[in-house]
């Protein structure tokens, strides 16, 4: 196989270690509630009147965290929250779009929340929007949705492909922010993925279940699969518009190397957010996601150090010979980006 | 879709969202505490952020979360039915509370009594044992700030000292009369009154 040859390059398999990132995050949020069910049986000093199965569940979190916690009451405390807002070990950390909205809703500056936002919202200005692509629990069940359209095509069903204008999502953030204004509520809370998901795990799994982010949601994998593929992402999230913005200018992003490009298209196939890696189109939407690395069969892409995109730099050396064999002008748009 | 039609129909459903009567009409019928140092009910929605931290921390899962039964902008809000499960004042949701909804207020007798007003025990005569002549005092004995914000009388009638009370309900809950004979009346306004001991010292 022709695979095997190839040297081993870290930067193609850092699409697993994302899926690595994305799961766990994912088992935290189940994870955590199920600790905080475990704390207030503990608390209660009633084992022997939890149920059977309420008691299997309580020796099992026990062998579970007993090595990092003597006093599960009050260690287990170190780990709380979602990717929303948490804490860890005595330290607040929180989604900026968290503070932006409630500083919205309340028109007041609370600095412990701004300060716990600090520290992502700073990432997101070196990183873009790796939140996205690397923490979202939203993304994590976004991409097996993704994952099941391609099942769906492959039975007959076709999943949507429609084309929304990308700059939906910051007239979102744009009205959200109006409008959480306007009503005094953090709206946010209710129509950004990442924290719907969070709370609806720890709701279904340590209160009575599910609450009504859960429809919404369902709403948005539907919405994903009829409509566009990531198309809530792409087109109407408005944390994603959050930290595209911020990550303008990321000084980490992707970039082509055409002397190794073969102008494939594999990587564009990859791109779960629509981009254009083949032709240098990037932009602020890219998530750092790595997708496309790893698709790339030629090792033609890789991670740059650099305030913005190159223009389009042509097309890869297989284009440039098929050019020259074929004696089309190296100015004819064959492979234009705006036609695509 | 088009998208002029898709923008209309964004701000049609927006204004829905933003009518504030039904909520309204809705809160003045429910009867619910607010966590320990929660500010004022009509901040509250502005300053929550719905992270569900409090109820995560929360040992004795006494704090609750809305769903869409209280009004658009209560949904996810925290909230407490002291006769289905009350606070035991151990303070840890204002710890966890990463906004200036909840105020972390220290596990202390004199920072809770005055920090701390979820609402105020109000005894019904008619139905308490005690008032009737069989001597109870199971209220009086689950209160955590006993002879402070409530006394016993004679046969043990509960008398409760309203401005020491925070509301935690444990006398609601322990009640062994139904309908409870002693119930906690929510105080919605109370960071008035905190903003008040702050001006005051």
């Amino acid at each position: 196989m022709n695979a095997t040859q190839r040297p081993f390059r870290l930067r193609r398999h850092l699409n697993k270690l994302r899926w690595v990132s994305l799961s766990l995050v994912f088992a935290m949020l189940v994870l955590l509630p199920m600790i905080a069910v475990y704390q207030n049986y503990v608390a209660a000093h009633a084992y022997d009147l939890l149920s059977a199965d309420e008691q299997r569940f309580y020796d099992l979190m026990e062998r579970l965290t007993s090595p990092f916690a003597a006093d599960p009451a009050e260690d287990l405390d170190a780990i709380k929250g979602t990717t929303w807002a948490g804490r860890f070990f005595g330290f607040k950390i929180g989604d900026p779009l968290s503070a932006l909205g409630q500083v919205a809703a309340s028109g007041t500056l609370y600095w412990p929340l701004l300060l716990s936002v600090l520290i992502p919202a700073v990432a997101s200005l070196f990183l873009g929007r790796f939140f996205c692509g690397w923490i979202c629990p939203a993304s994590f069940l976004y991409e097996l949705n993704t994952g099941l359209g391609v099942l769906l095509d492959r039975i007959g069903l076709r999943p949507g492909r429609r084309h929304l204008d990308r700059r939906l999502k910051y007239l979102v953030l744009a009205v959200g922010l109006g409008l959480s204004a306007a009503t005094g509520t953090v709206l946010f809370a209710a129509i950004y993925p990442p924290a719907v998901v969070g709370r609806e795990l720890y709701y279904a799994i340590a209160l009575n279940g599910f609450g009504t982010g859960a429809v919404f949601f369902v709403a948005t994998l539907l919405f994903d699969l009829l409509v566009a593929r990531r198309g809530f992402c792409r087109y109407l999230c408005a944390g994603g518009a959050l930290y595209s913005l911020l990550g303008r200018y990321r000084l980490l992003r992707i970039q082509r190397i055409p002397p190794a490009c073969n102008d494939c298209t594999k990587c564009n196939v990859a791109c779960e957010f629509g981009l254009d890696p083949m032709r240098d189109g990037f932009g602020q939407e890219c998530n750092n996601c790595t997708a496309c690395i790893a698709a790339c069969p030629t090792d033609a892409l890789e991670f740059k150090v650099a305030w913005r995109d190159q223009d389009y730099q042509g097309p890869g050396h297989l284009g440039r010979r098929y050019r020259h064999e074929h004696g089309v002008a190296e100015g004819e748009p064959t492979n234009d980006r705006e036609n695509a | 879709m088009h998208r002029r039609t898709f923008l209309r129909e964004l701000v049609t459903a927006a204004a829905l969202l933003a009518l504030p009567t039904p909520s309204a009409a809705v809160r003045s019928q429910q009867r619910y505490l607010r966590p320990p140092g929660a500010a004022a009910e009509e901040d509250f929605a502005a300053l929550c952020i719905r992270c569900g931290q409090c109820g995560q921390v929360c040992p004795n899962r006494c704090i609750e979360f809305f769903g869409a039964g209280n009004g658009a902008a209560n949904i996810d809000t925290p909230y407490i039915v002291p006769r289905e499960q009350a606070c035991i004042l151990c303070m840890k949701c204002g710890d966890a509370c990463p906004t200036d909804a909840l105020t972390a207020i220290p596990r202390e007798a004199e920072a809770i009594i005055a920090g701390v007003r979820m609402g105020t025990a109000r005894v019904d005569e008619s139905l308490c044992l005690s008032y009737q002549g069989k001597t109870c005092g199971v209220c009086y004995r689950a209160c955590p700030l006993q002879d402070v914000a409530i006394r016993a009388g004679r046969l043990e009638q509960p008398i409760v000292i309203a401005e020491n009370c925070v509301g935690c309900g444990l006398c609601e809950r322990s009640c062994i009369q139904m309908p409870q004979a002693i119930r906690i009346i929510p105080d919605h306004r109370r960071a008035r009154r905190a903003s008040a001991i702050e001006a005051s010292t």
